[in-house]
């Protein structure tokens, strides 16, 4: 025999030594400690689709959370390419099988309308691959008014800094002008911004210049995002049917 | 009589390609930015698709897989022939851990009890099942441990944004109280120097991440513990290196133990990277081809073959210059190295 059929025969039958013994019992073991992990993960909150973390809000491209979670290997390509730093290793925001799983925190950075690097960058597809023009369109996640915070709405005080830097071709913040009283009991006229559930992306570009800060009197929640129509903030008729 | 063995140039050759590709990591690291206009650094996830475990992983949960990715098969078709070459001298986390190993100080002889094959090491290979089997049923959680998603996102959510706060800061520390004599003044080095990384090396903006703290610790630990075990990591965790000694169990190439030779000197284990047991019984699924152990044999007992030769013919490949001349004692062949001996000469070895 010359070495290259040894070699094929030691191959098939691997001599004591070298052999990978692993044994079967542990082997075992590791597959049930698999099995495990799947359930454990199965039986958190999320995993219902009836309750919905609004801090969960995923780059824009990203598939529904199941799909998601299935590809996502975790790398932090996108939190490293984002030019707005926006995007971050995921904590427990998407349950314990979610962690470091990206995820946008709309109080440090926002979603750049003109960019869509993430997708570009996303070695598995977990954010599958957008034109910007698609994106533009995909939501994230929804603004929302803290009216209690609001310079206009709780202060009577003038602010449009919101409106000015919605980045949608019809801005998705719009003005109701309302004439109020200051402490003084003097009149004025102040503009109180509203957001247009069909029109707002999520962006997060109005929570990240809003004036006021910690938190923001504008913020951004995932409800309302594209990737999931289970996580809508009007009633579906399939979801109220499910009751 | 024993002399310091001269380390072999496959081994520098190795150290090449093993500094070339983690600075092809790092630049492929630092072209992951934003670049005018609204496009990102090109082949920035080489190293992802050669990895053959998030492909596998992503495919058992998803059913699909990324074009790119089929890469990977060339992995593992090198893997099938040469073994875990893929952990010696292609991967740069392997190599980061391989230079923390180089730095270890300590007596060779506790290097060298240390450096043996541990049954522990088969902890790789169950993490591999777990994760495959979690993978199987759809919950792909690989990217905890993969090493190049370890790696890169430590590197980008932890370390790289502690460097950058880092370097800005001294610069600008430098530049605020610019010491100097006269016209003589150190900002006129250091100001240059920062205009270089900024142009090449540091972040447009400095960047925060949430969470960073454990990630960066994890990694911190991961690295320090080469001080303990060398290449603790491709050892005991990583389950890429498992899931190519599993499909490398039986490779091609070949380390051959000339018994003849051999002394039981014991020093091929004192640089053994991936606790192979060169001593005895070579598995060549902890094997990182990092050509040590044939380095450092003083007695050129250690080859690396093509096929199974499994009788050792005798022809001596160490020539006769190589031996110790011994005119008195004529015909006798030069005595077994004691351990001890041995292990004075390997304190010099790195």
């Amino acid at each position: 025999m010359n070495r290259f059929s040894r070699w094929i025969a030691d191959f098939l039958h691997p001599p004591k030594e070298a052999r990978l013994d692993l044994g079967r019992r542990a082997v075992l073991g590791a597959s049930l400690a698999g099995v495990g992990a799947k359930l454990l993960f199965g039986i958190a909150p999320e995993a219902s689709k009836r309750t919905f973390n609004p801090a969960l809000i995923r780059p824009p491209g990203a598939l529904a959370e199941d799909d998601f979670l299935a590809r996502c290997i975790r790398c932090g390509e996108c939190m490293k390419v984002c030019p707005t730093n926006a995007i971050h290793p995921a904590s427990l925001e998407g349950g314990f099988e979610g962690l470091w799983t990206p995820v946008l925190v709309t109080s440090l950075g926002y979603c750049d309308y003109e960019c869509n690097l993430c997708s570009q960058v996303c070695p598995t597809h977990a954010i599958r691959q957008i034109e910007v023009a698609e994106k533009q369109k995909i939501k994230i996640g929804l603004a929302y008014i803290d009216r209690s915070r609001c310079l206009p709405w709780a202060y009577s005080k003038t602010c449009i800094v919101c409106e000015e830097h919605c980045p949608t071709p019809k801005k998705a913040i719009w003005f109701e002008e309302v004439e109020v009283r200051n402490i003084q009991g003097e009149k004025l006229t102040v503009k109180q911004p509203r957001v247009d559930p069909e029109l707002c992306i999520g962006c997060g570009i109005c929570e990240v210049k809003c004036p006021v800060r910690a938190p923001a009197a504008v913020r951004v929640a995932s409800v309302g995002e594209s990737r999931n129509p289970e996580n809508q903030i009007l009633l579906t008729t399939d979801s109220y049917g499910q009751g | 009589m024993a002399k310091k063995q001269k380390t072999s140039w496959i081994v520098w050759l190795r150290r090449l390609a093993q500094t070339g590709f983690f600075l092809l990591f790092c630049y492929l690291f630092l072209q992951t930015v934003y670049h005018p206009i609204n496009q990102a650094g090109r082949g920035v996830t080489l190293f992802f698709n050669l990895d053959p475990l998030v492909a596998l992983c992503s495919w058992l949960a998803s059913h699909a897989l990324v074009g790119a990715m089929l890469l990977s098969l060339a992995t593992l078709a090198v893997t099938f022939i040469c073994g875990r070459w893929f952990c010696g001298w292609v991967c740069p986390f392997g190599a980061l851990h391989n230079f923390f190993t180089s730095l270890r100080g300590g007596p060779a002889k506790q290097k060298l009890e240390a450096g043996g094959y541990h049954r522990w090491q088969k902890a790789k290979y169950y993490l591999l099942v777990a994760f495959l089997v979690a993978a199987l049923l759809g919950a792909d959680v690989v990217g905890w441990l993969d090493p190049f998603s370890f790696f890169f996102r430590s590197l980008s959510t932890s370390i790289y944004p502690a460097i950058n706060k880092g370097l800005v800061a001294a610069f600008t520390w430098v530049y605020d109280a610019n010491p100097g004599v006269g016209p003589v003044r150190l900002t006129l080095v250091t100001e240059p120097v920062y205009s270089f990384l900024r142009k090449y090396f540091l972040a447009a903006a400095q960047p925060y991440y949430w969470g960073s703290l454990l990630v960066g610790s994890l990694f911190i630990t991961v690295v320090a513990l080469n001080f303990w075990r060398a290449r603790f990591w491709c050892r005991y965790v990583c389950p890429l290196g498992g899931l190519l000694g599993v499909v490398g169990k039986n490779p091609l190439v070949r380390l051959n133990k000339h018994q003849e030779k051999c002394n039981n000197c014991r020093l091929c284990l004192v640089d053994c990277q991936g606790g192979a047991a060169p001593d005895k019984g070579w598995k060549p699924s902890e094997c990182f081809y990092c050509w040590n152990c044939k380095s450092d044999c003083p007695a050129q007992a250690i080859t690396f073959t093509v096929g199974s030769p499994h009788e050792v013919t005798c022809h001596s490949e160490r020539s006769e210059e190589s031996r110790p001349a011994s005119p008195g004692v004529g015909a006798v062949r030069e005595p077994p190295l004691l351990i001890d001996r041995g292990i004075e000469v390997g304190k010099k070895l790195r």
